[in-house]
Formats: C-alpha cells, structure tokens, sequence
C-alpha cells in the first residue's frame, strides 16, 4: 500500500514537472517572440533553403525567431482544416487556388500591404490577384505562379525533323510521328493535378469554358469541349501510351528523364532536377511556350499565395515578413534559389536576368500574359475546387476513351458541375 | 480476509478506520469493477465520443473547411446517394472488401497451416511472413507503387521476361480492372499475416488428442481439416474475418497512394471519397457524410456476430 | 500435420510439400521489402535507366541514399520522437486496458456487456475526418504541436482493441486461483497485480507488440497534430520530407522505410513465441 501511495505521488510529481516544462517555455525563448510558416517542400529543394536563409535574415533584423515548416503539398489540405477547426496553428500559411475563398472567414485581411507591394513594384498580374481577391477584399497576397511551357525533348524532335510546337494540332501531328519513332509524347489523364492543368489549357484554346464568368451557370458541354475530347481521343491513341491514364504528378518527370519521352506540359522541374543531378539529358531539354489553339493561347497556372490566420498572435510580425519577402533583393535570390521556377506575381520582378541568362528559361516570364487560374473565367471559388479535385475533367477524357460517347461523357461531366455548383450555392452568402 | 471483514461489519461489531472503510468500500465487487474501467471511460469519452459526436453534426450540417455552416439534416445524404461518383464509391467498396476478405481468409487459412508445421527456421520464417503486416505501411505502399510503376513496373518487367505478356504489359493502376486487382492484392499481401497469425493461434489451441483420434478413425489429411480443423477454428475465423472486414472496408492509404481514386473513380473506397471531397474539396458536411455512411449497418453487423461470439 | 507415427518417407515428402507451398508465401511476402532494400542502395542513374534489370544492382552497391537520409534530413531525431512516442503510448494505453479489460472479463457488475461491446463500436467509427475535431481537442488541452498530442491521442485506438484481447486472454486464467488469493486476504488490486498479471504475460507481449505497432505506424494524427520537423515521426518525417512535388526521392525514400520498419521486425522476431500464444488466449477465447 505504501508503496504504491508513493508510487502515486511520485508519478504526479512527474507529470506536473513534464506539463510545467512544456506549458512554460524555457525563459531564453519566452523573450524572443516566434513567427512560424508553414508551406510546401517546394519542388526545387534550393528554393527551400534560399527561404529558410532570408527568414533567418529577417528574424536578426527583426529581433524574433522564424520557423519555417515545410511538409508535401498535398499533406498541407488535412493541415490547414485541422488548424482552421481547431483555431491554432502556424501564423502564415501558403494557400492557393480556393483556399482564399473558401477560408475567407479565417483569414486576415491584406488590402494594406497588397497596395502597398503593388504600387512598389509595378502592380500585380489580374490572373494573380483574382485568386486572392474575395469579395470582401484580399485574404492573400500572390506569391509566385508556376508556368506550365511544354517541356520537350530536343533530340528526339530534331531526328523526327520536327519543330517545337506552337499549336495543339503542331503537337498532335508531331507526337504521331514521334510515337512511330519509339518516343511518344504525354498528356497526363488521370487523378493528379498536371491532368487538371492541361485539359484546362487545352479547353480554353479551343474556346471552351467549364464556368460561365458568374461562376454559377455550367458551360462544359459545348462544340468546343467535345472537340477537345476528339482531340484527346487522337492524341491517347496515336501520339501516347496507356500509361498516361495512371500517371501522378511525378510520372511525366520520369517520362521525359527517361529518355522515352519526347514532350509533356510541365513546369520546369524536370529539367531544373537534371541540371542539380548534372544528369546527361539536361541537354537535350528545352521549353517552348505553352501551345495556341483555335480560341487563341492560353495556359492554366497555379497561384500559391501567402495568408495570415485571424487567430495569429503576430499579424503585423507576418505582414513584416512578407514585406521582407518582396525586398527586390530578397525576392530577385528567390527566383535564382528556385532556378527560375518561382515566376513573380509582380510585373516589376519579371525583368530578373535569369531568363535572359538561360535561353531554355526566356518564354517563362511571357506566359504571364495568357495564364490563368484554374475556374477562369470564373474565380476560382469552392465549386472550381471541387470540379478540380474530383478530378472531374480529365475523367471526361478517360471515360472517352475508355468508350464512352463524346456526348455522354460531356453530359456527365456536366452534371458533376452542377453538383459542384450545388454545394457551393448552399453555402454562398456566408461567404 | 476480504469477506470476513465484510461479514463482521454486518454484525455491527468493531468499527473500523476511516481509511478501512474505504478501503472495505473498494473492495465490493461492482465498485472495484466500475472504478478499474473509468480511466477507459474517461478516455474514450474525452476522446472518441466527442469528435465522433462532431463528425455526425458535420455530416447533418452545412459545414466547409474554415466556415462552420448551419444543420441541413440529411441532405449531405441525400446529395451523395444520387451523385454517380458515390454510386460508384459503394460498388467499389463492396467489391474491394469482399474480394480481399475472401482471398485473406483462403490464403490466412492455408498459409496458418503451413505455419504450424515444425519446420527449421521456423521462427525466422514466420517472422518473414509477418513483416508485411508490420512495416509502415504509408512506406511499403509507395514501395508497392514504385513496383506499379508505368515506366519501370518490376512486375512488368519480370512478366515480360519470363514470357508471360507482351510488352509493355498491363498498365497497373490506369486500367479499370487492372487497377483494381492492384489495390486487392497489395491488401491482401498487408492483411494476410494478420490472419495467418490469429488462425495459427486458433491451431495451437486445438488439442492434439481431437487429430490423433480423428485418425485413429482412419480421416485422411482432408478429413482431419474438414472435422477437426475447420469446425473447431470457426470461433477464431469468425473474430478475424469481423475484424478484417471492418480494416478493409476502412482502408485508405492503399488507394490514396496507388491511384487517388482513378481510373475514373473505379477504386474509390469510402474513405478517400470521404477525404476527396471533405478536405480536399472543402466540403466537410458531404464528406462526414461518405464517411459515415456505412456505419450503421457495420454497427447492425458487429452486434449481431458479437452475440454469436458471445454465445458459441 | 506430422501427428502420430508416420514412415520416414512420408515425413520427408511432407517436408518437402510444406517447404514447396510456403515458398510463394515467402515470394510474396518479402518481395516488396526486397525491392525497397535495393532501391534504397542503387545509383539513381541504374535506378531510372529504362535498360537495367529492376531487381539487381548491377553498377555497384551505394550509400548515399542512406547518408542523405540521416546527414541531410532530420531522421534520427524522427527516429527518437518515434520511440518515444511509442513507448509512452503504450504503455499508458496498457495499463488502462488491463485495468479495463480485467473489469470486464471477471467482474460482475451492471453495464458490464454494454460498455465490452461499446469498445468494440469504437472500432467502427470511421478515422478519416475524426482528426479534425479530435485537434480541437488536442488544442484545448494545451498540447497541440508537441509529441504529447500524439501520446494522448494514441491511446484512443490502442485501448479499444488491447482491453478487448486481453478480456479474452483474462477469461482463460481459471477463477479458482484468484478466489483462493482472495479467501488468504489479498485484496482485490493485490491479486490482480501479484496474481493474474503474472499469467498474462503472453497476453500483455502480445498487446504491447501490437501497440507498438500501430502507433509506430501512425500516419494521419501525426501529419496533422504535429508541424515542426524537431517533433515528427519517422514515418510523417520520410514522406514530408523525401517527396517534393513532382519529384520523388525514392532512394532515400526507401532507405526511410527500411530503416523505420527494422526496429518493428526485430522485436516481432524476438517475441513470436510469445505473440502468438498471447493470441491464442486472447483473440481465441475472446
């Protein structure tokens, strides 16, 4: 009996001493206040370190600690839900897309410094301030898109006699050729978020829209989407490989760094990752600008964008730190740590020499005049993020493909919009 | 001593301690009973029962990541069961679960036996078997993925070689049934030592005397399993192919990892639906909604072989 | 099964009939890990070179994955949390479901069958959108972002299904042996601990193997329950980590698995014997 009464005191003792150690920080960090960040692991590891580097700048010059958390991009949705319910998490936080909108009510607002960084540095690109800009004002600032040029293999188009492609249609002829050589090109058509990117590129040129403008009225069973898939149809069966209908975001890297590949729609970072592996293939990489169609060129990006929770105790700390991030000199080391990955949401930085120093890089900046976020012409509200994480149009084309009519598999689709839509429609107003 | 004390108190002879008394009150059967499950109640209380209790006002309410909405009752239901992405998810799922159960418990059944026997290395060996059960399995399956891989599958490879197919072979996890295999089979091959193990216990337990008398009766091999074995493991199946059915039917990493749900939803499971539209999508409320969508019918399910658990 | 007198030719040809089956079990069974070993060990140009045989190495064995794993990453401080972690949870969750499952395997009082199959329930709720408030939770208590948000909420798979075997593998120790401690004047707690504890331990290795199992394979609370590098578990710690975007380390990546599933095997090794005696009380009779 004793022994256990001493057992249970003991053991209190232990527990109180253990919550008192971690309720109460030592006094060495109570004094230095901690901003913390949490982002993706950025696809260009140098890109990574360069960030850590200019925090710990900015935390000397400001007298605080800067922790920054990277964890993998689709890890970061479970991450920012769980620290939305629970009202506690990191202070700044990469959003993107919707997340803007659909965490409108959780995050600060940033029309102060979103003024200030535009007037500095030549004013913001519309396709980046329309994924930050809700209708009660900014919940985010751009920070940097990603562009999506075609990635091809040099080589294999000069021994087919081929130019880069400057058309869907250039890219059709040429990946039939180029399959009968034994290097077929590829299209992602399946679950993963490259698929998503091309066939909203892709439908755009032929003039085609999955929203109308209001982003209520579904428009995806058009002419022009069925041309697509008719496109898409071509392409599967006579310029790719089944392999396609599988792929994940890293497939199509491998595809083109294999050697078999001879063109995706890719950003950079295959290339960027033969360059830092000093991998012989890097050679024979290029970058073209991203195909034109009927309906004119355009490309779908994504926008990843810096957010302040509401509940954050240091909100000027974070507005600090990111007016750190947009210093010319902090934001021009940025884009050569990513090798040029990270393009600016901000027309003055777009004049950065790296383009000009590698000839792979010069379209990149350019494609800033026809990207849009994913949804347009609709913003890129809580339906636009549940047709593009249902992974609704890419499996258009594989239903297509897998036989179903062109027709039906358009009605269907539509009617995945219409449900989108439903959803979105029930909670509008609240915003 | 116990119970005399008890019995002394009864005759209102000496009183005792305060600290006796409650030491005498600890000591009845209910009140020790009840005070050794508490710290278990508290926790599943604390624990289980509030965000469980959360998770259904998500799936009757309107709510989306980062804007609590108001209660809807069951429309989220309603939304789902008419959406074919949904109809799908259930097929698959049933599909999925019942193809993998069947083919752990022949396999579990079969590798069980062979466990028993005495054999060298008998440890190491079963040792060997058990590790797909016990490596993290986020890890081995994006080993199992690398293995699937459209451009450098092993399986492909070694098929192609060993003559069975024509290259390029299948295309693993972008082929409907294809895909569908793979997600079965990297279950079974996660779920199988689970089974073989609890089924190799349920063996030992069975006493030698009940074979040797079989024999003596003159039951072949065939004959032995089908009277002893068979009859006598049905308490022990019963429990593993409840559990199991309950892991697979909940299974999610296999498919996230794998095919995210493609080709075209064909192997979509509740739970990355579930995850698909609630977290990624945003919409909570539909996503609690997928998720719970089974539950009371594994619940009916549970209740019922418990019972026939309980009474065998 | 080799039971009575059998030839020796019979005995050798079932020998060999068993050695022949098992083999594709074998096969199965360590053929993935077999892969992630040599991949872990590969040249990244044999490894994506469309030419080489997938499973062999043949431009030579390499390390560098490893060392990028425990030189570049944090690994070993994963590594550390991981066991940590585990151990706590386990150990906590053990004693709870021995308190529990000892209530309700013996003793006799109102509730008992609602609150045994009530536990068993809790196996049903669906885990995927359960984390959510759950971190609410986690946030109330203060814990949020440290290793004890994991050691507490760990607990709540592990007890359900440790109290459940052990209600079973504490059904099988006869009656009489504790009625006679307590008739000799030990109470109630002395007779668990001195008494029916010591008959258990089958039953109380194989609960804590299993335990230490799924809470070293954890994957979801300690993603989201967690962010600062120092405090992930090696699993949350490899994946976060070695995948970046559209490129996968598979090298390292699996030089992570491989490395983060040793210590797991090689207790599963050491205690078999009694894993599975513990299940043959426990699951069995359950």
């Amino acid at each position: 009996m004793i022994s256990r009464r001493r057992f249970l005191k003991s053991s209190a003792g232990a527990l109180a001493g253990t919550s008192a150690a971690f309720l109460e920080r030592p006094p060495a960090f109570a004094q230095k206040r901690e901003l913390t960040f949490l982002t993706f692991n950025h696809f260009v590891p140098a890109s990574d370190d360069e960030l850590r580097r200019q925090a710990e700048v900015f935390a000397k010059q400001a007298g605080v600690t800067v922790r920054v958390d990277t964890i993998a991009g689709p890890q970061l949705f479970a991450k920012r839900a769980a620290q939305a319910t629970s009202q506690s998490g990191h202070d700044l936080i990469v959003t993107g897309a919707a997340d803007p909108f659909l965490y409108e009510q959780q995050l600060v607002d940033m029309g102060d410094l979103v003024a200030y960084l535009g007037d500095r540095y030549g004013g913001w690109y519309s396709f980046a301030s329309q994924t930050c800009q809700t209708s009660s004002g900014w919940r985010a600032v751009p920070w940097f898109w990603v562009a999506f040029p075609g990635c091809y293999n040099e080589a294999h188009f000069k021994r087919a006699g081929l130019q880069a492609p400057k058309t869907w249609d250039d890219l059709l002829k040429a990946g039939k050729i180029l399959k009968k050589q034994g290097n077929p090109v590829g299209i992602a058509i399946s679950h993963c978020t490259d698929a998503n990117i091309s066939f909203w590129s892709i439908l755009w040129c032929h003039g085609g829209k999955v929203l109308e403008t209001d982003g209520k009225t579904p428009a995806i069973n058009s002419d022009k989407a069925a041309q697509v898939v008719e496109w898409y149809k071509d392409l599967y069966a006579n310029a790719m490989e089944p392999e396609v209908l599988s792929w994940d975001n890293a497939s199509n890297n491998r595809f083109l760094l294999s050697g078999k590949g001879s063109w995706i729609h890719n950003a950079i970072s295959p290339y960027v990752a033969a360059v830092a592996k000093s991998m012989p293939i890097a050679d024979e990489i290029n970058h073209h600008a991203s195909p034109a169609g009927p309906g004119g060129i355009h490309c779908a990006t994504t926008v990843n964008s810096l957010a302040i929770w509401k509940f954050s105790k240091n909100v000027s700390l974070a507005k600090d730190f990111i007016k750190f991030l947009f210093q010319k000199e902090s934001y021009n080391s940025f884009i050569t740590g990513g090798s040029g990955f990270n393009q600016p949401p901000l027309k003055s930085f777009a004049e950065h020499p790296i383009w000009a120093s590698n000839l792979k890089y010069a379209m990149l900046p350019k494609e800033a005049d026809y990207v849009h976020e994913q949804g347009w012409p609709a913003k890129p509200n809580a339906a636009v993020q549940l047709i593009v994480v249902n992974f609704v149009l890419p499996d258009i084309v594989a239903k297509a493909i897998n036989g179903m009519p062109t027709k039906r598999a358009l009605a269907w689709g539509e009617d995945q919009v219409k449900l989108a839509l439903q959803g979105k429609l029930r909670t509008e107003g609240k915003g | 001593m116990a119970v005399s004390q008890r019995a002394l108190e009864a005759t209102g002879l000496p009183r005792l301690g305060r600290l006796a008394r409650v030491r005498e009150w600890w000591e009845q059967e209910h009140v020790f009973g009840y005070s050794l499950i508490v710290p278990a109640l508290a926790l599943l209380v604390g624990l289980v029962a509030y965000p469980f209790g959360m998770a259904i006002y998500f799936s009757l309410s309107d709510y989306w990541v980062g804007s609590p909405g108001e209660f809807v009752g069951l429309q989220n239901f309603r939304d789902i069961v008419g959406n074919e992405m949904f109809q799908q998810t259930v097929y698959n799922s049933f599909v999925f679960s019942i193809i993998a159960v069947v083919f752990k418990t022949v396999l579990g059944v079969w590798l069980a036996m062979l466990l028993f026997r005495d054999f060298r290395f008998k440890r190491l060996i079963r040792g060997a078997v058990l590790l797909p059960w016990v490596i993290p399995t986020a890890l081995s399956v994006l080993a199992w993925g690398w293995m699937f891989d459209s451009l450098y599958s092993v399986v492909n490879w070694t098929a192609i070689h060993l003559g069975l197919i024509n290259p390029p072979g299948p295309n693993w996890l972008g082929m409907t049934s294809y895909a569908m295999t793979a997600v079965i089979a990297v279950n079974v091959w996660r779920g199988l030592p689970f089974f073989a193990i609890i089924v190799l216990a349920g063996l030992v337990s069975i006493p030698r005397e009940y074979y040797e008398a079989a024999e003596v009766d003159g039951a072949g091999s065939w004959g032995r399993f089908r009277n002893v074995t068979l009859p006598l493991l049905k308490p022990v199946l019963a429990v593993v192919i409840l559990f199991s059915t309950i892991f697979t039917f909940s299974d999610f990493n296999i498919v996230q990892v794998l095919t995210r749900g493609g080709p075209v939803n064909t192997t979509h499971l509740f739970a990355t639906l579930a995850y698909q539209i609630g977290l990624t999508g945003g919409n909570l409320g539909q996503g609690a909604a997928v998720s719970l969508f089974l539950f009371p019918m594994l619940a009916a399910i549970v209740f019922i072989q418990l019972r026939y658990i309980r009474r065998e | 099964m080799n039971v009575g007198v059998r030839s020796r030719g019979a005995r050798i040809r079932s020998a060999v009939f068993g050695y022949a089956n098992m083999m594709p079990f074998l096969a199965f069974a360590l053929f993935p890990f077999y892969y992630m070993v040599i991949t872990s060990l590969k040249k990244d140009a044999e490894l994506y070179s469309l030419k080489s045989v997938p499973f062999l190495i043949q431009t030579g064995v390499i390390t560098d994955h490893y060392r990028y794993l425990f030189f570049k990453t944090e690994f070993l401080t994963w590594v550390k949390n991981s066991l940590i972690i585990s151990v706590t949870a386990t150990s906590v969750s053990l004693v709870i479901a021995i308190l529990a499952g000892y209530s309700l395997a013996r003793l006799r009082f109102r509730g008992v069958g609602a609150f045994g199959t009530a536990v068993f329930i809790t196996y049903l709720v669906p885990p995927t959108l359960l984390f959510l408030p759950l971190s609410q939770v986690v946030v109330w208590l203060g814990i949020s972002d440290t290793i004890w948000a994991l050691i507490v909420t760990y607990p709540t798979f592990l007890v359900p299904f440790s109290t459940w075997l052990l209600m079973g593998y504490f059904r099988t120790i006869p009656r009489e042996v504790e009625e006679c401690a307590l008739v000799d004047g030990a109470s109630r707690m002395q007779t668990l601990v001195r008494i029916v504890l010591p008959m258990a331990v089958p039953g109380i290795v194989c609960v804590t193997l299993f335990g230490f199992t799924l809470t070293w394979n954890e994957f979801t609370y300690a993603l989201t329950f967690v962010s600062q590098t120092a405090n992930k578990t090696a699993v949350v710690g490899v994946t976060a980590d070695l995948i970046r975007g559209d490129i996968y380390y598979w090298g390292s990546l699996m030089a992570g698995a491989v490395v983060a599933s040793l210590p797991i095997v090689v207790i599963y090794v050491w205690f078999l014997d009694y894993y599975v005696s513990g299940l043959t009380a426990g699951a069995v009779k359950g």
